[in-house]
């Protein structure tokens, strides 16, 4: 491995953390796509900011940019508050057309200037070691890396002082404020969080991707853990697994870094949606599959005892017609059987006493 | 200004791309009004963004840059997008707006990666798969056009077929299913009719704002009319006409990419008509105050009954801070007691003292909301 | 007996002029209301007549037009502690990745105040209120493995945790079985037997003169509130719900008689 494949890593590793961390919020607020309007906001908070102070390193312009999805959201939920446009709409009218204004004074005004639209929709995190750090002519590593830690000290922080808070808010809006908390003020904490994460991962992995790191890790770990502290943990270790490997597919096959990390997230989620112990696909579906067939043999015993107690179901007399195909009836019969609680004496179907048991406890309830 | 038009609009290829961006326009204002009815916007802006690795894919099987394979490539992309959606959204607890960010963000990222893996491709003739990402309207022509005239027409037609089944379906789909009307091939239809306006707007607007241009003129027709027939006309009509500005004032300009100026241009109506419209939020602000100062005026009417009511005489004279008392902040009584005298309900007596008139008594009496509904 | 902040002789709650609009629409009315201390009051009326409406304006939740509300004689805002809320069910994400006892600890939020975290004793006290309602077995499950009754129950030991005196609750009994709402009642009065108050949006008026002592009527305005024999009566009731009820309560107890 390379320095520079170590700084690209390192700074990529920093990023995914911060953006876990408040994802996990963001994903259980219902708010993922405000993810994608803030990260296209701030470029429009980025250029003013720019215009404003005429200088690509200045903190003005991380500032202008947090501002600036911070507004995006006030805007957009002023728009849906008016009643007169859905939510969904307005998330839609209003950052495209923010990020519209933002590439066009891009592309008119600032063409000399190293942002351009590509790195804006991009990011280009390849490029991060090249910008160093320099301390009394000593080089202390690549300067994005001290930007994006000091955003991760501060969703850490954030996390760790209004843990409390940003659960029961999250959980119970109206019970948060009857004791209190404010949840309109930790609502806009945690966007103006999200901004500045926002901000600091828009150079490494561009405005699109980041919905990536801030929403999918959080999404895997959604569906392993039914704790809130160990999802924002799982979380980050699935940004940063997917950070990690995602390099190293770009690097193999010589692609874009940030859309081969979100591509790797894309992988992880369908990994975890697909086998999560209990919330899995297969998981769920092989316990509907053992309830239909529990509810199907249930079914079967109980018609067959009351053809015993001679109150035979007058459609099914051969009680295996009541399923709707012969494969699933011989199926069925055959777990029945396996299991000891019927019989099968030319043709015709007899429980024994374990059925007859069984179909007992059933009819009563149990 | 005038003469820049006269070019415009005099000469072949202007004259071929502004046709292009009305057509887009027509298509996606119509097509839009279904996705924002059914509060699916949002599901628009994944599905643009998810047709890029299509597009790539498209043209690394075919290896030119032709647009019918391109299409197809990007509507297949957009609609698996739109089944990872629902896959995920009803089989397990991720819910709506996640699934979207997950579709959207790896589709993309899928895309931006293949998209890169072409460039590195020897002898690959891939210049012109980065326009659609922003778009690129000068490079659309004739034949192009006629792909996205034709492709819209379809879609039109659809529309126009199932015009009433749509209705059903953004309105109520229960009961349009108890109709006998199949919601679920109705609900295909219809996102295959999205689709296919999202594919041909690609190549103008791009796939990063192409949702914006199927959202913002519904909201800004729907502020104007309430009926179904009337929002989609209107939708068309704006989305046409900032199409062809958009188009236009990225010509006039230098550096001015077609999708943004597009889009600035159909947000703008959108807003303008959200505020100032007859039912927009000015009017609204200004009804709401108005009711306001009702039930305030109400109200005071009606604590000066009963004050007066605890002295048998339903005339007795109060001031007006024992009237204050027990209101919230902000709340001016005095305001309220000035309109409640011009109204003739109530009369000062002395200095800041008042009391109900004999119509002012009337009145109070029909107040009551209870009263009202026996 | 007497909490924190108690005034001896105001009432627990005590409403007066209560007016509140959203927008254009006047949801209540001119409501003037005591709830004695140590009382179990009901509130009931049609859907959408306010009931949820005041509950929230109790506690400040929502911008009035017009209005005072004190508790225990004093503004709501000192006796923030002394309230403790039960929503309603349907209002929160039951997919929360939460478990029953730390759903409970909740609270103890309000105690804590901002930015200190719960402890040994916040857990003690958690558990004590599961035990209470009968839950302390499902103290680890995710609270979406939960049936509604077991919700509720939940929902009943958090606000027991809050060590409040006036208990405010939404619609306590909807969509619980029977086992619960019978579980749910014993509480609820051995609360107002130590004291405390408790008020509740109630819903099936057939269990109202089993439950309560006083009851609210409200449609928009207050149509009658005291003690539930005085004005639990086929007058108000016509008053409030217009005909849309079929309940009377006269006519049921005439049938019995015969
Ligand atoms: N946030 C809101 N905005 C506008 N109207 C509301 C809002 N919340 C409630 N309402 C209206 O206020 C009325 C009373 O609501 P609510 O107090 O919830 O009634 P209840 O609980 O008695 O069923 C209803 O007509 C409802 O439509
Ligand atoms: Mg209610």
């Amino acid at each position: 491995m390379s320095p520079h494949q170590f700084d690209i890593q390192l700074v990529a590793i920093i990023v995914a953390a911060s953006c876990s961390i408040p994802g996990a919020f963001l994903v259980l607020r219902r708010m993922s796509m405000m993810t994608d309007a803030i990260s296209h906001s701030i470029l429009l908070g980025i250029i003013l900011a720019f215009f404003l102070v005429k200088d690509l390193s200045s903190p003005i312009l991380i500032i202008g940019a947090a501002a600036s999805g911070v507004l995006a959201i006030s805007l957009i939920e002023a728009v849906n508050r008016s009643r007169l446009v859905k939510k969904d709409a307005s998330i839609g009218i209003v950052f495209p057309f923010l990020f519209s204004v933002a590439v066009i004074l891009l592309s008119k005004y600032a063409r000399n200037v190293h942002i351009d639209t590509h790195s804006v929709l991009l990011g280009e995190i390849a490029f991060a070691p090249f910008d160093r750090f320099i301390l009394s002519g000593m080089d202390m590593g690549p300067k994005s890396a001290y930007v994006m830690g000091s955003i991760l000290l501060l969703n850490l922080f954030f996390i760790s002082f209004f843990y409390k808070e940003l659960k029961v808010s999250t959980f119970d809006e109206s019970f948060a404020s009857s004791i209190g908390f404010r949840p309109r003020l930790i609502h806009y904490l945690l966007m103006a969080v999200v901004s500045f994460t926002c901000v600091g991962a828009f150079d490494a992995v561009g405005s699109i991707l980041v919905i990536a790191l801030i929403v999918i890790p959080p999404c895997c770990a959604y569906l392993l853990t039914d704790s809130l502290s160990r999802m924002i943990f799982l979380s980050v270790v699935f940004g940063i697994s997917a950070a990690i490997s995602g390099f190293w597919v770009a690097n193999w096959l010589d692609v874009n870094i940030a859309g081969s990390m979100a591509f790797v997230c894309g992988v992880f989620f369908l990994v975890v949606f697909l086998l999560a112990p209990e919330r899995g696909l297969f998981g769920i579906m092989r316990e509907k599959r053992r309830q239909r067939m529990d509810f199907a043999e249930a079914s079967l015993l109980v018609s067959l005892y009351n053809q015993e107690k001679g109150e035979a179901v007058k459609n099914h007399p051969d009680s295996r017609g009541m399923f709707q195909s012969t494969d699933f009836a011989s199926k069925v019969v055959g777990f029945l059987k396996g299991k000891g609680e019927i019989a099968v004496t030319g043709g015709g179907l007899f429980l024994t006493e374990k059925g007859r048991e069984r179909a007992r406890m059933t009819l009563e309830g149990r | 200004m005038l003469e820049f038009a006269v070019e415009l609009f005099s000469d072949y290829t202007a004259r071929t791309i502004l046709l292009g961006a009305a057509s887009l326009g027509v298509v996606s204002g119509v097509v839009g009004s279904y996705a924002v009815l059914r509060k699916q916007s949002l599901v628009g802006d994944v599905m643009s963004h998810a047709a890029l690795p299509g597009i790539v894919l498209a043209f690394m099987i075919v290896g030119v840059k032709e647009q019918l394979p391109i299409f197809i490539g990007a509507a297949l992309s957009a609609v698996l997008a739109v089944f990872v959606i629902n896959l995920v959204t009803r089989n397990s607890r991720v819910k709506t707006d996640s699934a979207m960010g997950i579709a959207l963000s790896v589709f993309f990222g899928l895309g931006l990666v293949l998209l890169t893996y072409v460039q590195r491709m020897p002898d690959a003739n891939q210049a012109g798969l980065d326009k659609f990402l922003f778009g690129q309207a000068e490079a659309l022509v004739e034949k192009d056009v006629l792909i996205i005239g034709l492709t819209g027409f379809f879609a039109l037609l659809v529309v126009g077929l199932f015009w009433k089944e749509f209705k059903l379906l953004c309105f109520d789909p229960d009961f349009g299913g108890t109709m006998g009307f199949s919601m679920k091939s109705l609900d295909i239809l219809v996102t295959a009719v999205i689709v296919s306006a999202i594919v041909i707007g690609l190549q103008t607007v791009g796939v990063v704002l192409m949702s914006s241009m199927l959202i913002a003129p519904a909201v800004a027709a729907r502020q104007w009319t309430g009926t179904m027939g009337s929002m989609v006309i209107l939708a068309a009509i704006i989305a046409a006409v900032s199409g062809v500005t958009g188009v236009a004032l990225s010509a006039g300009f230098e550096n001015v990419p077609t999708g943004p100026a597009v889009i600035v241009c159909v947000s703008v109506i959108a807003f303008f008509s959200v505020l100032f419209s007859p039912n927009g939020f000015f009017t609204l602000k200004l009804k709401d105050a108005r009711s306001r100062r009702e039930i305030k005026k109400d109200y005071v009417l009606k604590a000066l009954h009963d004050l007066a009511l605890e002295h048998d005489d339903p005339g007795y004279a109060h001031s007006e801070r024992l009237l204050a008392l027990g209101s919230e902040k902000g709340f001016s009584v005095k305001k309220s007691l000035w309109a409640l005298r011009t109204a003739g309900y109530v009369e000062s007596v002395g200095e800041d003292n008042w009391r109900l008139t004999q119509s002012g008594i009337r009145e109070v009496k029909k107040l009551s909301p209870l009263e009202k509904d026996l | 007996m007497s909490g924190r902040g108690e005034n001896p002789v105001a009432p627990a709650i005590r409403v007066t002029d209560l007016t509140v609009a959203y927008g254009d629409k006047t949801v209540l009315w001119d409501i003037d209301l005591e709830i004695p201390k140590g009382s179990m009051v009901a509130v009931v009326g049609p859907n959408g007549a306010g009931k949820t409406t005041l509950i929230k304006s109790i506690q400040g939740l929502l911008p009035r037009v017009a209005g005072v509300i004190s508790i225990h004689g004093k503004s709501y805002e000192k006796q923030r502690k002394e309230v403790s809320y039960v929503p309603q069910r349907g209002s929160v994400d039951w997919d929360f990745p939460t478990s029953v006892v730390d759903t409970v600890k909740m609270g103890s939020y309000g105690d804590l105040g901002w930015i200190r975290r719960p402890g040994r004793k916040e857990h003690e006290k958690a558990l004590g209120a599961l035990e209470k309602v009968d839950m302390l077995e499902f103290a680890q499950r995710q609270i979406s493995q939960l049936s509604g009754g077991q919700q509720q129950r939940v929902f009943l030991a958090r606000a027991l945790v809050q060590s409040a005196s006036v208990y405010l609750l939404d619609e306590p009994f909807q969509g619980v079985d029977a086992t619960t709402e019978k579980a749910i009642v014993t509480i609820l009065k051995e609360l107002v037997g130590g004291g405390k108050t408790v008020l509740a949006v109630h819903h099936d008026l057939n269990t109202v003169s089993e439950y309560y002592e006083r009851i609210a009527i409200l449609n928009v305005g207050l149509v009658a509130s005291g003690r539930v024999e005085d004005v639990f009566n086929s007058e108000n009731l016509m008053k409030a719900y217009g005909g849309k009820t079929s309940f009377f309560p006269e006519r049921k107890a005439a049938k019995r008689a015969v």
